[in-house]
């Protein structure tokens, strides 16, 4: 969903990306000593009135504070002597400090091929391609970062090991509010932290083609056309996404019709994002190990945890069953207040799949037939449900929704069709 | 340590501390303060991760039928840590004056990901429990950064191959036996019908003595399926923090990383329990394990109440409590007793 979306507008965007490397070990932390530059608008006050001069100026450990005002930059970090580099705008009201591309600028902040670098307090705005944007790093750092219609994803990690995404806010972007993808596989893998972020108002919340060693926890994601989305694609390397775990979250409200309507961003029509069955919580589009614990699950339309193998994948066989995937200890419903039009959704596809019932109500199947197995071989695919999930794809979900009022919670309204 | 004057006190305790030998990565270091601790630090963060870890597959291990997958998630991490506490020594009403605080090396329980703690650190780690044809799977992190060196857990007792064994074999090391700052693995152990007892983990990488020394240690349960379990479960680790390991001034005989009586496990229990007390040696010396007022059958079927355990060696005592009281239990090799490694078990009528 990424390579290709990234790679395919390239032309229309007049930029091309780098060819993804091995992101290899973590350089060695700089000895310094180091110096802190700071940026602001201001003539004569600071040291650099642009942040990519002092990223031009500074050396790997350096610190770059940036002050209040709108940047309008696209700022790139690239190579190992920019290492372990930290921007620093205002972490407590991050929308202070802006960088704004206009609906001309590709990324806010790119990051290539320069290892634990920390960005920290800004906000992006109208960028034509991501807000925030990492890639062949080993070790990274978002932290209290805004991402405001900024082209196709917000947060945005891609062939990276390790890293953390926290406190973070992203949304009105036509594909994945929060993304991380093609993770190399590890044998010692180095976990992927994402704590406490918002993922809101576009297609999906939280896009994670081939994606490893990831725990997403205590954030929400709402208001989008699906959730969360650990998906298998052949457009990207190493398939399937595998051993992610994703544990107490709220994930609601993801009905977000954005097919129809004037949605403030330009939607994809072709791609995952627009194939996306539009009103579904936590999506397992093949993958492995994946384990969905103790989430809040409630007011999505079509389904609150839905699960089918690899479907999209063609060129990698071997990595389209799904297998050895755990739900339980969700939290459907809301205690009834704010239901799923289903709780659960699995057509039986793939190995030693295991979902407690504990608490769910509604299924597909409605019998529950495909949730019987838990360890010990295959779950037992069935066909008519298999049929009718995949009926299910881009605005056609909506034929499948069954839905139920929502409870009101203070400081979030309902995303259905945007019309301003 | 050379300029302090030697005390009856720093006698005793120096007795059991001398240098700790330790192999490193290929280099012997003799760790005898803190000047040798760093150096065998550096070493051990010189360790370059051997190449046959890479690039291997793992298998899933499947439990037997009716068994069930236990999972865990565990990170190493480094803390400061108080071996007394309260400063004082209760049973003979005396202080303990002096630095007590040390860079301890302990496993932490986490919930699923790593995406929070579910305890403290602590030494000893975990008690991991399992059933015969149970699988333990441990997903284990070593989340310190700042001794920059790999840690593993080794599991004794249970059944594994060779890439779930988590030790450092030089450069036939598989990936389970370096685990470098940050990274994780996941062990598979299988609990077979010859792996029932309760048994020690603890670090095997690279520098493992010196971490298992610093608390990198805990326990495994494993019972038969369907077994009744005591009502009381207690794990005891009797082991030395040596200056060498601290670098503190004097030598502490502990009792699950704390030492005298008021700082080390209280054990508690109540007349007609069912009590079981596991005590491990977990150091380079060998010790007893001594109730006062309680007998209880060894594995031969013998009456005993102060075996010998030597190290990473497991000593069962269980019976059905029927002395009420305030006891001493106590390791009695008599510097260890009077150094520290001494707790109180209390029984109530």
């Amino acid at each position: 969903m990424t390579a290709a979306a990234l790679l395919a507008p390239a032309g229309a965007n007049a930029q091309t990306y780098p060819e993804p490397k091995d992101p290899g070990k973590v350089e060695p932390k700089p000895k310094g000593p180091f110096e802190t530059h700071t940026v602001c608008r201001k003539k004569g006050r600071c040291d650099f009135r642009t942040i990519q001069r002092a990223v031009k100026a500074a050396d790997a450990g350096d610190t770059i504070r940036v002050r209040k005002g709108v940047y309008k930059e696209a700022v790139r970090i690239t190579g190992r002597k920019k290492r372990f580099l930290k921007l620093i705008g205002n972490p407590r009201k991050p929308a202070k400090v802006v960088l704004d591309g206009r609906g001309k600028k590709q990324n806010g902040i790119f990051v290539n091929d320069a290892d634990e670098v920390s960005v920290n307090g800004f906000k992006a705005r109208r960028y034509r391609a991501n807000g925030f944007f990492f890639t062949n790093v080993n070790g990274y750092t978002m932290n209290h970062l805004i991402a405001d219609r900024t082209g196709v994803y917000g947060l945005f990690a891609f062939n990276t090991i390790g890293g953390r995404m926290i406190n973070s806010e992203a949304y009105y972007v036509n594909d994945g509010a929060f993304y991380i993808g093609q993770t190399p596989p590890q044998d010692n893998p180095i976990q992927t932290m994402v704590r406490n972020v918002d993922g809101w108002g576009s297609p999906i919340g939280f896009s994670a083609t081939n994606m490893r060693y990831v725990t997403i926890t205590k954030s929400r994601f709402y208001n989008n056309g699906i959730g969360i989305v650990p998906n298998a694609l052949d457009s990207e390397k190493y398939p399937p996404p595998e051993n992610n775990v994703i544990t107490d979250n709220d994930v609601f409200w993801n009905n977000f019709n954005f097919h129809e309507g004037k949605p403030p961003f330009k939607p994809r029509t072709t791609g995952t994002a627009a194939l996306v069955p539009i009103g579904t919580g936590i999506l397992m589009l093949g993958g492995r190990g994946h384990l969905i614990e103790n989430n809040r699950i409630y007011g999505n339309y079509l389904s609150g945890v839905a699960a089918i193998d690899g479907i999209l994948l063609v060129e990698n066989p071997l990595a389209i069953s799904l297998d050895r995937n755990i739900v339980r200890g969700n939290q459907f419903g809301a205690n009834g207040t704010d239901l799923n039009g289903r709780d659960l959704a699995y057509d039986g596809s793939g190995s030693d799949n295991c979902f407690s019932l504990a608490g769910v109500g509604v299924t597909e199947p409605a019998n529950k037939s495909t949730f019987a197995k838990c360890s010990n071989g295959p779950n037992g695919l069935n066909t008519t449900v298999r049929n009718t999930m995949l009926s299910w794809t881009g605005k056609n979900a909506v034929n499948g929704w069954i839905k139920h009022p929502h409870a009101a919670k203070p400081g979030y309204t309902p995303l259905e069709i945007y019309n301003p | 340590m050379a300029d302090t004057p030697t005390t009856r006190r720093s006698f005793f305790g120096l007795a059991g501390g001398t240098a700790l030998l330790c192999t490193i990565g290929g280099e012997e270091v003799s760790v005898e303060g803190p000047e040798t601790l760093r150096q065998a630090d550096a070493a051990a963060a010189r360790v370059r991760r051997p190449r046959a870890t890479l690039a291997q597959q793992l298998p899933q291990i499947q439990p037997q039928p009716g068994g069930r997958r236990r999972e865990y998630w565990i990170q190493a991490e480094t803390r400061r840590w108080e071996i007394v506490p309260t400063r004082r020594d209760e049973w003979h009403n005396r202080r303990i004056p002096g630095r007590n605080t040390y860079l301890a090396y302990m496993y932490r329980t986490m919930t699923p990901g790593f995406a929070a703690y579910a305890s403290g650190p602590n030494i000893p780690g975990p008690t991991l429990s399992g059933d015969v044809g149970d699988v333990i799977v441990v997903h284990f992190r070593n989340a310190d950064r700042k001794l920059r060196q790999a840690v593993t857990m080794h599991p004794h007792g249970v059944k594994y191959g060779p890439e779930y064994d988590g030790a450092y074999m030089g450069e036939f090391t598989r990936a389970g036996g370096f685990v470098g700052p940050g990274e994780t693995f996941t062990y598979q152990w299988e609990c077979t019908p010859d792996s029932v007892g309760i048994w020690p983990y603890h670090d095997h990488g690279p520098n493992h003595t010196l971490n298992t020394f610093r608390g990198l240690f805990g326990a495994l349960e494993i019972r038969p399926r369907g077994a009744k379990r005591p009502d009381r479960l207690y794990t005891v680790f009797a082991h030395q923090l040596p200056p060498p390991v601290t670098g503190l001034q004097r030598n502490f005989q502990c009792l699950n990383g704390r030492a005298y009586a008021g700082n080390t496990p209280t054990l508690r229990a109540r007349v007609g329990q069912d009590v079981e007390i596991n005590a491990f040696g977990m150091d380079s010396n060998f010790h007893t394990f001594h109730i006062h007022g309680h007998r209880w059958k060894d594995a031969a079927g013998a009456y005993v109440d102060n075996p010998t355990m030597g190290p990473n060696e497991t000593v069962t005592a269980r019976f059905v409590e029927d002395n009420p009281g305030r006891w001493l239990y106590h390791c009695h090799v008599f510097t260890h007793q009077d150094t520290g490694m001494t707790g109180w078990y209390v029984v109530e009528p």
